[in-house]
């Protein structure tokens, strides 16, 4: 459906250096639900654009659905309005001047379709978000929440084959976020449209999509299903990205058992997940939440002593640091069920199945 | 990898054609002037090449007591205009002031009474032989002699420091009212007494607004023709814009002195030029510490008390010497058949003849029809081209986008007398081309120039709040530039447009000393009409003419302001 090679745009055409997106490479499926996340400045925002046409890249080919939107080679670029896309804004960008209708009618207007076809087009759409009662309001009488929803049936109502989002919900309250994440999936679900979406929240990414591209620094750092890049992350960087993360740096020792065994700063580990030909600088991931607390009488692989040195409690979860006894700490999640208290001496399991071997030093995930 | 010919010239065709244009109408003419100065005959295309006229000039022992008389007319006009501007907004927008809305209301009053009639009028009040004020002063205190002398450097600071107190009160009550309480609270919960709140907190958070408005005020205050002209000429008192004046029509020879005032005003230019950077550089770094936040919030407004009465009688008195006045004193005079003072023996004199003159002779229509004319077209020619201008600059960022804002802001720190000598030598120059010299359209170009800068300032304002996602939106939406401009851009700018345009219309209708120097065969305006009476020895007549101008305006202020308070309900 969207197919991008070589993507690269330069923020300051006269340094060589000043990448906002660097040899960029991606394809989404038809129907797909893809996001790209990164921190800000990554260039996730830029490649949207890029597709969108709103910037014009400086090198490489994006393609939509059969049609060459842009080629740096052939030096074609088709302008914004001939793209079969549609766009959502993080400002949302309803047009104050108009009424709701008004708002949503627009992209058939521009495309030509008009009357009673426009109409039921427009009612549709409103319906579909959930704004039906809405159609006659003037736009700038509408809460966050339903001018993002003006916003949504803007963008589906001349069903373009695309539909690009600019982090949709960064303006709206927590709640409302949350609620809206649900609706925003639905929706696509219904539709049956690609959406492409831009975020810098991993919980969002992870919640809403079919697989997520991680960016840094203008490039694709790592692409998959949000399962993969949470429990089988292959660098540093996306591993500490999606979600919390304690990293240590560690060296392969040698195989055991289907296993690969590890020097690490806790002692020896072992690991079931890691990659097939493992580089020089690699980190041992574990989440917080995987580390289990250990019976005393406990025996086996993975087991490490130490005492708890912090608490957090926020309700349903607890935050423990524990400092063990090899000088490391590591952060364990529990649940509110067994509270330990600040100098409890515990022992950790870290299963070697949630062990992950990852490309790149804890460093190199700031 | 190099866009290909087309697309080049496609993105380089809107920076070449309005900088083409902006050359024309600011450059050449500037470049014209400056080559005059150094022409021995004071024609920019004769032969030659000489530095007499700078000798002439700046060698002369009348130089510095020109510089010292426009330097204490401007400080001390832009003075008054801060202090009783600043008092005005501090009243209006921070304290309990009786009937505050009002006085925010009737600030523009002052703005629809042009500098020229403010001048005649207290001329009539002032003047020491005639003056009314002056007559009953002397006796009611059984004086021997006119308290006070209207032809003086005090009394034309006095009238200019009230012509420009409404343009100050206009800078600063924004900054008043977009003060965040919240940042005065704080020193007052540190522990900060009232005097510390003012000098500490308020003052510097004020400073870069007022400086602003100091700067503006000051290019102005050596920009005026209209009451040096009127207030200062008849007692040889000059300051540079008069002096260009008085060198380009009225020389001792009979011929105007030209080379003369282009090396006087090549002066001039370059310090006025200095203080538009100063000024352009002040607003950006005001706009970078701006104090508004963008939440709704009341500002804390102080309690006068016993002071409540007083000040709202100083805010009336300023209303009195500004317009009551003046404008009174010119409607009283229309009425008269020559200069009376008023008294209740004299409206037995009352006579509608000055106005039905007025409305009958043929010249005045002509003036009348002619001031329509050209502030209309200018005012339409102006929106267009400062919402162009700002469209490129602002939201384009056309190559060479700097270039184009700095040209389009140059004429403010033009005086209208140099403007109408440069466009002068353009179209004498030109005449064969382009014959405009002589004609209305010749005074179109001028105000076109001239007000270009208040218009670019005002769109490009506006355009820069507009989220351009609102128009990426309509590209996105599917709809190629023009649509998206017609139904998405201009709606959305209409407002800041349309207050353009009645500024620039409400200005050109009022502006003197451009049209005095484009005076030709048919060109005559009001204003000059009113000029000519005036000098003429016709004051009742001219009178006439200020009170029909002084309609006209407020007309059109009228709908400036009511178009003012619809666009702020619309955005808030």
């Amino acid at each position: 459906m969207l197919r991008i090679r070589g993507l690269v745009k330069r923020y300051d055409r006269t340094r060589a250096d000043a990448f906002a997106v660097r040899d960029v490479a991606l394809d989404v499926g038809a129907g797909e639900f893809f996001t790209l996340l990164g921190p800000s400045g990554c260039g996730k925002t830029t490649t949207l654009r890029c597709v969108a046409g709103l910037e014009t890249p400086d090198e490489g080919e994006i393609r939509i659905g059969e049609s060459v939107v842009f080629s740096g080679a052939q030096g074609r670029v088709m302008p914004v309005a001939r793209r079969d896309i549609a766009m959502v804004f993080q400002s949302y960008a309803i047009w104050p001047h108009m009424t709701v209708a008004a708002n949503v009618r627009f992209p058939l207007e521009a495309i030509g379709i008009r009357g009673a076809a426009a109409e039921r087009r427009v009612a549709e759409a409103l319906e579909m978000v959930g704004l039906g009662a809405f159609r006659d309001r003037p736009a700038p009488l509408l809460s966050g929440g339903q001018q993002q929803r003006v916003a949504l049936a803007r963008a589906i109502v001349k069903g373009a084959s695309l539909l690009l989002l600019d982090e949709p919900l960064s303006n709206l309250d927590a709640r409302l976020r949350e609620q809206m994440r649900v609706e925003l999936r639905d929706l696509q679900r219904r539709v049956g449209t690609t959406f492409v979406y831009v975020t810098h929240d991993q919980e969002e990414a992870l919640a809403l999509s079919d697989r997520v591209a991680v960016m840094r620094d203008g490039r694709v750092v790592e692409m998959g299903s949000p399962h993969d890049l949470y429990l089988r992350p292959r660098t540093a960087f996306a591993a500490r990205f999606v979600g919390q993360a304690d990293l240590l740096a560690c060296t392969a020792a040698r195989p055991e058992g289907g296993l690969l065994l590890l020097h690490t700063a806790l002692g020896p580990v072992l690991s079931a997940c890691f990659p097939d030909a493992p580089g020089p600088r690699l980190s041992l991931l574990v989440r917080p939440e995987h580390i289990e607390f250990a019976e005393e009488a406990a025996s086996g692989p993975n087991l490490v002593a130490g005492r708890i040195a912090r608490t957090v409690f926020s309700g349903r979860l607890v935050e423990y640091v524990v400092a063990l006894d090899s000088g490391a700490s590591l952060r364990v999640q529990g649940t509110s069920g067994r509270l330990r208290a600040e100098g409890d001496a515990v022992r950790l399991r870290l299963p070697p199945e949630r062990c992950v071997v990852v490309e790149g030093l804890p460093e190199d995930a700031e | 990898m190099r866009a290909p010919l087309a697309a080049r010239a496609y993105r380089l065709a809107p920076s070449l054609l309005m900088g083409a244009l902006l050359v024309w109408l600011v450059a050449i003419p500037l470049a014209f002037l400056v080559l005059a100065s150094l022409r021995p005959t004071g024609f920019p295309l004769d032969a030659g090449l000489t530095f007499d006229h700078y000798a002439e000039v700046y060698g002369s022992p009348g130089l510095w007591r020109l510089i010292g008389n426009s330097v204490v007319f401007a400080l001390g006009s832009v003075a008054i205009a801060l202090l009783l501007g600043g008092g005005l907004a501090w009243l209006v927008e921070r304290t309990d002031l009786p009937g505050a809305g009002a006085v925010r209301a009737l600030v523009i009053l002052p703005m629809a009474t042009p500098p020229l009639l403010m001048a005649i009028g207290w001329s009539m009040l002032l003047s020491p032989r005639a003056g009314a004020l002056n007559l009953l002063l002397r006796d009611l205190l059984g004086l021997a002699e006119p308290p006070f002398n209207a032809y003086s450097m005090p009394a034309m600071v006095f009238v200019q420091g009230l012509s420009l107190t409404a343009t100050a009160f206009l800078f600063l009550a924004p900054a008043f009212r977009n003060m965040d309480p919240s940042l005065e609270e704080a020193a007052l919960a540190s522990g900060a007494s009232g005097w510390m709140l003012a000098r500490r907190v308020l003052v510097p958070l004020l400073s870069p607004a007022l400086l602003a408005a100091a700067v503006f005020l000051l290019i102005v205050g050596f920009v005026v023709f209209e009451i040096p002209g009127t207030l200062g000429m008849p007692a040889r008192i000059f300051v540079l814009s008069s002096q260009l004046f008085y060198l380009a029509s009225e020389a001792p020879g009979g011929l105007p002195l030209y080379g003369q005032v282009s090396a006087l005003a090549t002066l001039l230019l370059v310090v006025l030029l200095g203080f538009g950077l100063l000024y352009r550089r002040l607003t950006r770094e005001a706009a970078r510490f701006r104090t508004v936040t963008g939440k709704g919030f009341r500002p804390r407004r102080m309690a006068l008390g016993a002071w409540r009465w007083p000040a709202l009688g100083f805010a009336c008195a300023y209303f009195l010497l500004a317009v009551g006045m003046p404008v009174g004193m010119l409607a009283w005079m229309s009425l008269m058949p020559y200069q009376v003072p008023p008294s209740v023996a004299a409206l037995a004199l009352a006579t509608l003849e000055n106005h039905r003159d007025f409305l009958d002779s043929p010249r005045v229509f002509e003036a009348a029809a002619n001031t329509m004319l050209v502030a209309a077209v200018s005012a339409t020619a102006v929106a267009i081209l400062a919402t162009l201008i700002a469209w490129f600059v602002v939201r384009l960022r056309v190559p060479g986008a700097a270039v184009l804002d700095a040209l389009a802001f140059m004429p403010v720190a033009i005086p209208g007398v140099m403007m109408g000598v440069a466009l002068i030598y353009v179209y004498l120059t030109l005449d064969p081309i382009i014959a405009i010299y002589g004609t209305v359209w010749i005074l179109v170009v001028a105000y076109t120039t001239d007000y270009l800068s208040f218009g670019t300032r005002a769109t490009g304002g506006v355009m820069a709040q507009l989220h351009p996602e609102l128009e990426e939106a309509g590209r996105t939406s599917g709809a190629g530039a023009s649509r998206v401009l017609r139904r998405i851009t201009l709606p959305l700018m209409w407002p800041a447009i349309a207050a353009v345009w009645i500024w620039v219309l409400a200005h050109a209708m009022r502006e003197l000393s451009i049209a005095l120097m484009l005076q030709g065969r048919d060109n005559r305006v009001a204003t000059t009409l009113l000029w000519d009476w005036w000098q003429g020895g016709e004051p009742t007549r001219a009178a006439a003419v200020g009170v029909w101008l002084v309609g006209a305006l407020l007309v059109v202020m009228v709908a400036w302001q009511l178009l003012g308070s619809r666009l702020r309900r619309g955005s808030g």
